[in-house]
């Protein structure tokens, strides 16, 4: 070794080697970079992962665990729609697209979520009247772009979601590369095929809280007052959002954190904009708590849902119900090492792909070329979600019974600590082994 | 003619009596006295008459498939937004966002349309005797839009597919929109459509469409992407 000078073999810990293939790709595009899937930043953001449940000893009994009833069933929608949705279970499928997804996924997750009992969700190309045949419970949403919409899908749902963001990138609007944008999809969308679709960030008769209201009060009484209206937000200021939702007079309002999916966008948006859902919740639940409306408002979070673990604390610290997408995705067989060899035709490898956007997924998900889709058989995808939800609400049950509760909606935020300072800064909740919690004086 | 006076009833117990006379079979209703309220008529599945003698606020006539709605005067933002299907006349002006959306039918401003009008259209014809606000036909995918007045700034920005046809002064193309004058055809196919509306316009228009640049990502069109983001 002696006469090497090592300081010339060191690599900048600013220009590192992703940094430097991201400037000369972009010195060839001459554009922003796109991809699917969602965050892929290298530093760990603040999660569920951080806080830990403190489970019943001497001063709580708990529940049999495999035995004892506890309540999974979930309502939402009580404040003002007649008919308020009852789901078997607190886990629902989130909103991803016909178009974004194959046809095949889109039925196999409604048929997934039907024999559990829970719902699914339409997205930003209108109802697939498959996924209305095969839902037991339909969220329709109402996107800026309002592709495919039409009232009788409107009517034929069972709660309306006004959709202002999304987690993976809030503010902005939908893409779908024109790979994906195939002659069907371009007709349900009354697009020319083969465009890149870009969907507005803004909707295009109303722009802020006071015209949502009139809004609401439009989809209310396109739908007598029967459905619920839901409210879904880019996890961002989330604090006076979710006040202003609530104002506004919706019955339920979703927040969907940073961690959030998507099929297509820059990736900028997905690991520089909005906050993370651990911290979306506890931002939601302040504002509802402090309007007074904690409990007659429901709460949805999303972004990042990966298991009951994460369901559960969620559900303490204040959310009705969770969204999943990614995982869904994943139990249908995202990046599972299938067809391997076209992963790597894609410069990618299992358990690493996030090429969504391109339209060649492997195993038949995101990807409107028929062949692919074929890799993905409707009723083993459906029973693979089916599994995946049930054994998320066996972890929820688990956990609250280990909590001493006999429904999982009495999960509190009592019945969690925080494992590091920065999780409890952010969610009040004390650090493990002591009381403190930063920012908060003793006897507050 | 079955009549409504909305002195003193809310907008759901409108609503309620619209369709509750629909469903007795009238096939041409007139409200009184709507004072403004928005959401009137909204989400109507049936061929019916409905005037509304007087000024309305936001979406009248909104997701709609079949209404045959006059307005006997002004419309506020949203007027007849996602209809299918259909007629909608505004005697007076539109607020922003008139026609938003829509994926076909008819929709008349005689007066004036504020900002975004015929933003987002998927299809139908949105017609307006006076002169339009900024961003007329943003995003517009399918269907017409006739102008017979003036039209402001952004005039037909980032659509993909529609027309919109422009009697007056165009103060601004929007971005990637390409302008031309209606060849006689086109203007047989105006006066056509304006006829039957008793709406006059002017004896030339011109016609403004996508230059489909801003349809693919592209960076040798480096100059219409640095305009459109």
């Amino acid at each position: 070794m002696e006469g090497r000078v090592l300081s010339t073999l060191r690599p900048s810990q600013i220009y590192r080697p992703d940094v430097m293939e991201d400037i000369h790709l972009k010195a060839e595009l001459g554009r922003y970079r796109f991809r699917g899937f969602g965050t892929l930043r290298p530093r760990p953001l603040p999660s569920f992962d951080d806080l830990t449940f403190i489970t019943c000893s001497l001063t709580r009994i708990p529940l049999e665990g495999y035995r004892e009833r506890c309540s999974t069933k979930t309502v939402l929608g009580t404040r003002f729609a007649k008919q308020p949705i009852e789901l078997d279970i607190p886990v629902m499928i989130t909103g991803m697209s016909w178009g974004a997804l194959s046809y095949n996924a889109k039925v196999a997750l409604a048929q997934g979520a039907r024999r559990v009992g829970s719902s699914t969700t339409t997205g930003d190309g209108g109802m697939l009247p498959a996924e209305r045949e095969h839902s037991r419970t339909l969220v329709y949403e109402v996107l800026p772009s309002r592709y495919g919409l039409s009232i009788h899908d409107v009517r034929a749902a069972d709660a309306i979601e006004l959709t202002v963001g999304q987690g993976a990138k809030p503010a902005t609007g939908g893409v779908l590369l024109g790979s994906k944008v195939s002659a069907e999809i371009a007709a349900a969308r009354e697009l020319p095929a083969g465009v890149d679709q870009r969907s507005p960030a803004r909707h295009p008769d109303w722009l802020g809280p006071d015209d949502m209201i009139i809004k609401i009060e439009e989809l209310r009484e396109a739908t007598e007052w029967r459905v619920p209206i839901f409210v879904k937000l880019g996890a961002t200021r989330v604090y006076d959002d979710v006040k202003l939702a609530a104002k506004a007079g919706a019955d339920v309002i979703v927040v969907d954190g940073m961690e959030g999916g998507t099929a297509a966008s820059p990736e900028i948006l997905q690991d520089h904009t909005g906050i993370p859902t651990l911290a979306a919740v506890c931002e939601a639940r302040r504002g509802l708590e402090d309007l007074g409306l904690y409990g007659q408002v429901q709460l949805i979070i999303a972004g990042g849902i990966r298991s009951g673990v994460d369901a559960a604390k969620a559900l303490a610290l204040g959310a009705d119900a969770v969204y999943i997408g990614t995982a869904a995705l994943i139990a249908l067989n995202c990046n599972r090492p299938l067809y391997v060899e076209d992963y790597a035709a894609l410069g990618t490898e299992p358990y690493a792909c996030h090429h969504c956007h391109t339209g060649r997924c492997p195993v038949g998900i995101t990807t409107q070329d028929p062949e692919l889709m074929k890799r993905l058989p409707v009723e083993e995808a459906a029973e693979r979600v089916a599994n995946f939800m049930h054994a998320m609400t066996l972890e929820i049950q688990m956990l609250a019974r280990a909590c001493g509760k006999a429904d999982v909606h009495h999960l509190e935020p009592e019945d969690l600590r925080s494992l590091t300072l920065e999780a409890a800064a952010i969610t009040g909740l004390p650090l493990v082994g002591t009381s403190y919690v930063p920012g908060r004086r003793a006897g507050d | 003619m079955r009549t409504i006076d909305c002195t003193s009833l809310s907008t759901r117990a409108i609503n309620e009596l619209i369709r509750r006379l629909i469903a007795e079979g009238a096939r041409e209703i007139l409200l009184r006295n709507p004072e403004a309220r928005h959401n009137l008529a909204v989400a109507i599945l049936t061929d019916v008459a409905i005037a509304i003698d007087g000024p309305v606020g936001y979406y009248a006539g909104g997701m709609s498939d079949g209404v045959r709605l006059t307005i006997r005067g002004s419309a506020g933002w949203g007027v007849a937004e996602g209809m299918l299907s259909g007629t909608v006349v505004v005697d007076g002006n539109a607020g922003n966002g008139a026609a938003a959306s829509i994926r076909g039918g008819t929709v008349v401003i005689r007066g004036d349309a504020a900002a975004r009008a015929g933003i987002a259209m998927k299809g139908g014809l949105l017609v307006i005797g006076g002169d339009t606000g900024y961003m007329t036909g943003f995003m517009m995918q399918r269907g017409r839009i006739v102008v017979c007045g003036n039209a402001g700034p952004a005039l037909a920005d980032s659509m993909y597919e529609g027309v919109v046809f422009v009697g007056g002064e165009i103060a601004e193309l929007g971005n990637d929109a390409v302008v031309s004058d209606a060849t006689p055809a086109e203007l047989a196919e105006i006066r056509t459509a304006l006829a039957p509306h008793g709406v006059k316009g002017p004896d030339a228009f011109r016609k403004v469409v996508s230059g489909r640049k801003l349809w693919n990502y592209d960076k040798k069109e480096l100059d219409a992407w640095k305009a459109a983001f």
